[in-house]
């Protein structure tokens, strides 16, 4: 007898509720997590349309450091990042392991569409969780040796130091960052997909959608959300990798100043400093 | 576009593969020789191996009637004799669900499977394989043992036996009559079973009750939760699809919806149940 008889493991004991957590995590907090990143990083795009910041050498490093800096000023960031991001990201792609390798995909016999977005999302779960580790490992935990040109991520240089870790180095790219910047591509794609499809099979789950014709519907909705933030995703990647640096490090430049003109000294340091 | 993105739903799927039979149908003449090849095997865990026969086809003939020719003279197209071709079937009429095996790669009955529709000119080749997700006991016949057991998890009937008459039961509206006469079509074949992802052989029975379900037991869970007497067993239903295999084990791959002889809307069967898993957790959560 195994041990599901007399002594159900954990995942057993819990399944239901592990499932949809799982599920609910992926949409709440892990999805609207993902929307609001992505409409952030892709102000280094829409920004350059923002007049009010066209005094700036680059408005989209302009409007994007401000979009960063506003998250930075968040209150409690490390608890917020620590309890509503990482733990259940960490939480998903756990389980999602777990559920997808219960799985045998036979998309060779049976070739059809949803067959196939099946297999993709299993796939894409694999590889985003080594996208996302990749990502926070580099540009949050400042792991150096695995950015290419080898410059840390900065706060107050967010959109030149960004483009350093896609591109490789100021001169442009180098082969190592062609290849992080497709890494990103891929990456980031396939997450996109991820959300996109696993928004849709959730309202099956937790049974919103059930005649066919209403998960046909909710597929066109999730379409349309999916086209969207594909859309964002592909801006962001398009607009860091061919930043241009030296016009985004001015940018981030003028506006430390500014900041630090108004900032009031409050360290120890500073106090010392304007006692002079 | 938007539907070409979509993919196929069902009766467009459908559609698609009747028109393609048809057409083969009406192009195919009796008297030619066509190619049977079948995935052969001598017992439980023995090895497998590919054997090609050469059939006269007659007038309407179906797969049944292709391995009785090759029963009368089992030798292979390599002049090789060998037995008779072992396989399982029932009622010859698509209703019981017996003669369900895999043929060019799909799952489906053979007695609805005509010659004519998947090999309509001289030497083409048809192949039959058994069902992968259950244990062959012999050629192209499988144990579907697990496929019942699944049905008595979700206890899938109408608990009536007592030692006195419970009188006439509750009157049913037609709409519900309409929908549960779509789901008692079931007739346990297995086609959703061997084309879902997420159900497996499974050799070992002591697993079958922590693994996936499959498709054909939840719908007959939704079925009998919409029975006016079968409603006395929801809650013990609701929880045996709650439970590790049950309905949130699905991966909404909906291969079986397409592969269902009888066209049984699975899928919603599955989202139904989904969204009853759904309310009974909350009640047990928020309630109990």
């Amino acid at each position: 007898m195994t041990q599901t008889d007399a002594h159900p493991g954990f995942l057993e004991k819990h399944h239901f509720i592990l499932r949809r957590l799982h599920s609910l995590t992926g949409i709440m907090p892990i999805g609207l997590f993902l929307i609001s990143h992505l409409l952030t990083n892709a102000s280094i795009v829409w920004g350059r349309f923002d007049s009010r910041e066209a005094a700036y050498a680059h408005a989209g490093a302009a409007v994007y450091q401000k979009e960063v800096n506003f998250i930075h000023n968040l209150p409690f960031l490390l608890l917020i990042e620590v309890f509503g991001l990482w733990l259940p990201i960490l939480f998903h792609s756990a389980l999602g392991v777990v559920y997808a390798m219960s799985g045998k995909t036979n998309n060779s016999r049976y070739a059809y569409q949803d067959n196939w977005r099946y297999t993709l999302q299993r796939i894409s779960g694999y590889v985003g969780v080594l996208f996302i580790f990749y990502h926070l490992a580099t540009l949050r935990w400042g792991w150096t040796f695995l950015i290419p040109g080898g410059t840390k991520w900065s706060a107050e240089f967010a959109g030149s130091t960004m483009a350093l870790a896609l591109q490789g180095s100021k001169e442009g790219f180098t082969f190592f960052g062609l290849l992080v910047s497709l890494f990103y591509l891929v990456g980031v794609s396939l997450l996109v997909f991820h959300f996109a499809n696993g928004l849709w099979t959730s309202a099956i789950t937790w049974g919103l959608t059930i005649s066919e014709k209403a998960q046909k519907r909710w597929g066109v909705a999730c379409l349309g959300v999916g086209a969207s933030l594909m859309a964002m995703a592909w801006a962001s990647i398009l607009g860091f990798a061919l930043l241009d640096h030296a016009k985004a490090e001015e940018t981030e430049r003028a506006l430390l100043g500014q900041s630090q003109a108004e900032v009031q000294p409050h360290t120890p340091s500073d106090l010392a400093q304007s006692a002079k | 576009m938007l539907s070409a993105l979509l993919g196929n739903s069902t009766p467009d799927h459908h559609a698609k593969e009747l028109a393609l039979r048809e057409a083969n149908r009406r192009h195919a003449k009796p008297g030619r020789g066509v190619l049977v090849k079948v995935l052969r095997c001598d017992g439980p865990g023995k090895a497998t191996r590919w054997e090609t026969f050469k059939v006269t086809t007659e007038k309407g003939m179906n797969v049944i009637s292709a391995l009785q020719q090759i029963g009368g003279n089992p030798v292979t197209t390599d002049g090789k004799a060998t037995t008779p071709v072992v396989w399982d079937s029932g009622c010859l009429e698509e209703v019981c669900g017996a003669c369900t095996m895999v043929i060019n790669g799909k799952v489906r009955q053979s007695c609805s499977c005509l010659l004519d529709d998947y090999a309509p000119s001289e030497g083409d080749t048809i192949t039959l394989e058994p069902m992968s997700k259950f244990p062959v006991i012999r050629d192209l016949w499988v144990d579907r043992s697990r496929l019942f057991h699944n049905i008595k998890r979700v206890k899938a009937w109408v608990p009536i036996d007592g030692t006195y008459n419970l009188g006439p039961g509750p009157r049913e509206h037609p709409n519900a009559q309409e929908t549960r006469y779509k789901l008692s079509e079931c007739m346990s074949c297995g086609c959703c079973l061997e084309a879902c992802p997420q159900f497996n052989l499974e050799a070992d029975a002591s697993k079958w009750d922590s693994s996936f379900i499959g498709a054909h037991a939840i719908s007959q869970a939704r079925l009998f939760n919409m029975h006016g007497t079968g409603k006395e067993l929801a809650m013990e239903r609701l929880e045996a699809l709650m439970g590790p295999g049950g309905v949130s084990d699905c991966g909404n791959a909906q291969n079986c919806v397409k592969v269902c002889p009888k066209h049984i809307p699975l899928t919603e069967s599955i989202a139904a149940m989904g969204r009853a898993v759904t309310l009974a957790g909350l009640t047990k959560f928020f309630r109990s």
